[in-house]
């Protein structure tokens, strides 16, 4: 073996596990999926090619209102939890020093030790009718019976932002982190106001914090399922509850993998106009 | 206001003191500055002049003391709303926008027509010479472009006094010293008041109608650079502006304005003392000689200078103009640089060399011994 | 170089295929079974008696035709799904193996039973499964505060809001239309007739929405619901009620007026099966008497293993003879087999009735 071949060789074994995860875990089951979507089931073990798992997506109004419901949830849930975020990551960024910040930067992680599903049947918990915040409220003598304050869209965005909540912290106090002090007292020596200041000089510093953190929420909030399904009313449907039902209890793999792609393709779209009216590259938000 | 009242400061401090736990930053300083005038606050990292110049900027309360802004006191006044404008030790430039938009903030900031914005920031940046650099962004600046444009931005509020932290810090050394020169003549031709905190004495003397040295929260000395190189009043100011050999020693004898000093290592000086420092004999001293001041004797005609030695050259430390003999005195085993004459009168003298150097009693300046604060 | 690296490359696959593929031994018996139906007693005797591991998978009726169309009937040994479900998911999947009846002990089994199942759950003349367990689904009611509640769609009754709960499943759909006086198992072959029984039903149910609390999906969900006595009445499996009287005696299963709805889980072999032996030795050893009675008090269902009910504790008689007066036992629709191509339009129906407001 000469020295070139070598090298390449050698670029070749690291190369390996990244290229095998991809083609195997990521890009094998997006093929698959794309083919058994365009396949229509004649009769029993008799298939033939077809849209028709597409179309159906755009004919029967309730899968694209679910849809539409989803995407309109998620984004909600993205700038809610934008808007707890921000001053929460700005305090610790900004405002602590130390190890008090190392300690409120913990304190936002606590949450993540335990596994979603265990988070969400914690929310069950106290907000159900017999619940501790219920029972709460009757026992300071605010409400004389029992509220119901699960099983709503309310209770669902409570779960999505209380999941999402990390995700847009540490992008947020990173790029936080890294806005000179100096440019915020500049904001306000040259006359700018506090709204002036965080308008002009902290949010389009943060900018590439804020959009990598939307995005990543919005893509999470878009895929959860167990909370949307755990804590999510009678009339609440998510879209990877119909993917879900599609694949595990109709069977229809057909109009499942058709959903899985449409999803992947519309929430691409929306990701990408976030992008366009944020004005943020991808490559530069996600570096 | 200021028209037809007698105040002719736009700045003034009184008292002004302020603590952090029970370290005192600033100390009871007061002072007060001419409309127009350049003045710099010099002294050593840790002296308290950023934190007196962040008092001026607003974004610290001084405990104690007031601060007029052209006879007005603005202790109550936030920063966004005082009539100064500071530019940062590192700029703070705002990297998101262009070179208008950090220019146009301030006036933005004051509701000023998008006319006239447009017009004063194109004044500000011909008056910077920079005309066409409005629509670049920050990062395509160079160092001393980016220098001018966070003046520009703060000068063309007209703000009444303009505080500089350290701006030229963070410049190489060439670009540094044209810097000083165009700050003096930017400062000349807007007329405004501008207070320049460094700890570089160059810097100060080089650019500033006043020099205010501060030490360990107080004002030592504030002066022209000429009074504080020429007749510091403490030993701080001696040995913080400019260069001094310093001795440790006592006073043998006074008479009137003359004093005959012994040094710890067993010199004999004869020296001045500043008035005010009432030296009695016996007293302990710091004496401060500036190589400058030292002359080296022409052996052919010697001078009658009161204080003469003669000591072996072991080194010669050539730095252009600022080249210097290192001597060694062979009784004490001391130490004393001697500035070369720029003359080239001595170019020739080589390590090992005896020659004879002298200076006047006036050049030699006494000091009552301070409890060890010295620095530099 | 070329060679070199296809051998590396051959090599490390063999590692990995190893890795894989090593773990699977000869005497195991990979069940796939609903909760209760393997008890750890039960499954600890037939360890001792045979020397083979049992190792049990929690399921439910989709989700073992799920996993099995995922790997076109492997990964386990044996499944227990309900009798009607067969043979569709057969036909469409072709995920099980015809049963050897000839390996079965039809002594334990009580025969009625046993030629029922064989005949749903027969395709192209061969047989998928043996009956196990059954049981009903109907009501489970909260005597006390909610008596007035006979059949399904009492359920949708004056007073109720936001107090009854049910799943949003295929067997909500049948229940619904037998009590509104249609009978959907005689609408099966008819695809129109049904789909029309199924727009009443949609209505109704579409309906009934403000008097339900909430959609259950897992049986515990429904248990905390009644329980805590958020919920007054559901719809639910005999176990689960029995399950609450025991605690609470205002809480029983009632069969509804129309019908409780009869189901029989079954033991079937997945096509792909690596212990089939094993798997006919466990259907005979469950089948015993004196193991399908400890099974019957694990599931609280009863089997279709001869003279099991003898093991069985008085309780669990007393609840069934309260719930089934002689005429109600009559009275149990059993499932027929799902003909394939109804569960998509039943699936339609159960979204919109979720989707609508």
């Amino acid at each position: 073996m000469d020295k070139s071949s070598y090298t390449r060789f050698s670029l070749w074994i690291l190369l390996l596990p990244f290229v095998l995860w991809l083609l195997l875990l990521i890009l094998l089951p997006h093929v698959d999926m794309v083919s058994i979507s365009l396949r229509e089931r004649v009769s029993a073990r008799n298939y033939t090619f077809s849209f028709k798992n597409y179309t159906e997506f755009f004919i029967e109004p309730l899968y694209w209102r679910t849809f539409v419901r989803t995407a309109w949830m998620s984004v909600l849930a993205t700038l809610i939890t934008l808007l707890i975020a921000f001053p929460v990551s700005y305090y610790i960024a900004k405002m602590m020093r130390g190890r008090l910040k190392a300690l409120l930067f913990i304190l936002c992680l606590i949450p993540f030790w335990v596994s979603e599903l265990v988070r969400t049947y914690g929310w069950m918990i106290l907000l159900r009718e017999t619940g501790l915040l219920s029972t709460f409220l009757q026992w300071i003598g605010l409400s004389d019976q029992p509220v119901e304050m699960l099983y709503n869209d309310v209770a669902i965005m409570i779960g999505l932002v209380y999941t999402s909540m990390l995700f847009m912290v540490v992008p947020l106090v990173t790029t936080l982190d890294s806005l000179d002090d100096s440019l915020i007292e500049a904001g306000y020596d040259l006359g700018g106001s506090n709204w002036n200041v965080l308008t002009e000089i902290i949010i389009p510093h943060a900018m590439p914090g804020i959009v990598s953190g939307c995005i990543v929420v919005f893509m999470l909030s878009l895929g959860n399922y167990l909370t949307p399904i755990l804590l999510g009313g009678k009339d609440s449907l998510w879209f990877t509850e119909q993917i879900f039902t599609q694949f595990i209890t109709r069977f229809n793999w057909e109009q499942g993998s058709a959903f899985g792609i449409l999803l992947l393709i519309l929430s691409s779209l929306i990701v990408w106009a976030g992008l366009k009216l944020s004005r943020q590259s991808f490559t530069n938000v996600m570096s | 206001m200021p028209e037809n009242s007698n105040v002719t400061f736009d700045l003034e401090c009184r008292q002004v003191t302020k603590s952090f736990g029970d370290f005192t930053a600033v100390d009871q300083v007061s002072f007060q500055i001419p409309t127009g005038s350049f003045f710099s606050i010099l002294g050593p990292s840790g002296c308290g002049k950023t934190t007196l110049l962040r008092m001026l900027a607003g974004f610290q309360h001084p405990d104690k003391g007031e601060i007029l802004i052209k006879g007005k006191s603005v202790l109550g006044t936030p920063p966004n709303r005082r009539p100064v404008n500071m530019v940062f030790q590192h700029l703070a430039l705002f990297p998101t926008m262009s070179v208008t938009g950090n220019i146009a903030y301030g006036l933005k900031r004051r509701n000023v027509k998008r006319e006239e914005i447009r017009t004063r920031v194109a004044d500000v940046l011909k008056r910077v010479d920079l005309p066409d650099a409005g629509d670049k962004r920050i990062d395509q600046l160079s160092g001393g472009q980016k220098q001018r444009i966070a003046i520009a931005r703060c000068l063309v509020l007209k703000p009444d006094v303009l505080l500089l932290d350290e701006p030229l810090g963070a410049l190489d050394l060439k670009l540094r010293e044209q810097m000083k020169v165009e700050l003096k003549l930017l400062q000349e031709t807007f007329g405004t008041t501008f207070i320049y905190i460094t700890h570089d004495q160059s810097e100060a003397l080089v650019m500033s109608d006043q020099v205010a040295v501060m030490n360990q929260g107080r004002f030592e000395q504030v002066g022209t650079p000429q009074e504080l190189y020429y007749h510091p009043e403490t030993s701080f100011v001696a040995g913080f502006v400019g260069d001094s050999n310093r001795w440790e020693g006592h006073i043998d004898a006074i008479e009137g304005e003359r004093i005959q000093i012994k040094t710890v290592e067993g010199e004999s000086f004869v020296g001045r003392s500043i008035v005010k420092h009432q030296l009695k004999k016996g007293d302990s001293v710091e004496v401060y000689v500036r190589p400058e001041s030292v002359n080296i004797e022409n052996p052919k005609n010697r001078s009658d200078l009161p204080n003469q030695c003669r000591g072996e050259v072991i080194s010669v430390l050539f730095d252009g103009a600022r080249s210097q003999f290192l001597i060694r005195l062979p009784q004490t085993e001391g130490e004393i640089s001697v500035a070369m004459p720029q003359t080239g009168e001595h170019a020739q003298l080589r390590k090992g060399d005896s020659i004879n150097i002298a200076w006047a009693a006036d050049q030699c300046l006494c000091f009552r011994r301070s409890s060890g604060n010295h620095d530099g | 170089m070329r060679r070199s690296f296809k051998k590396l490359f051959i090599a490390m696959l063999a590692v990995a295929l190893v890795a894989v593929v090593s773990p699977v031994e000869a005497e195991t018996l990979r069940l796939l079974t609903w909760g209760g139906y393997a008890p750890k007693e039960v499954i600890e005797q037939f360890e001792k008696e045979t020397g083979i591991e049992v190792k049990m998978t929690k399921s439910n009726n989709e989700d073992m035709i799920s996993k099995l169309k995922a790997t076109g009937g492997s990964g386990f040994d044996l499944a227990q799904p309900s009798q009607d479900r067969i043979t569709s998911a057969q036909a469409d999947f072709d995920i099980y193996k015809p049963i050897d009846l000839s390996k079965i002990d039809a002594s334990q089994i009580i025969p009625s039973m046993l030629a029922a199942t064989k005949k749903n759950t027969s395709l192209d003349g061969k047989v998928y499964g043996v009956p196990h367990v059954w049981g009903t689904s109907g009501l489970v009611v909260n005597r006390k505060m909610a008596g007035q509640i006979k059949d399904y769609v009492d359920l949708c009754g004056p007073g109720l809001t936001g107090k009854v709960t049910y799943r949003l499943k295929r067997p909500t759909l049948i229940g619904f239309a037998f009590s509104m006086g249609e009978d959907p198992f005689a609408a099966y072959s008819d695809k129109a007739k049904y789909e029309m029984i199924l727009d009443k039903v949609e209505k109704k149910l579409i309906d009934c929405k403000p008097n339900v609390k909430a959609y259950w999906s897992g049986g515990d969900a429904m248990l905390n619901l009644m329980r805590s006595g958020e919920a007054v009445a559901a719809m639910a499996w005999d176990a689960g009620g029995w399950k609450l009287n025991k605690d609470m005696a205002d809480i029983t299963f009632v069969a509804p007026k129309s019908g409780a709805l009869g189901w029989i889980d079954t033991f079937a072999l997945p096509r792909k099966t690596k212990a089939e032996e094993a798997a006919y030795k466990w259907i005979n050893f469950v089948m015993r008497p004196e193991i399908a009675g400890k099974i019957t008090s694990s599931a609280g269902n009863f089997t279709a293993a001869k003279g099991g009910d003898q093991y069985v504790a008085d309780k669990l008689k007393a609840q069934f003879q309260e719930s089934f007066p002689p005429a109600d036992v009559d009275n149990i629709k059993w499932y027929p087999p799902v003909p394939p191509g109804l569960e998509e339009i039943e699936g339609k129906v159960l979204d919109r009735v979720k989707a609508a407001q």
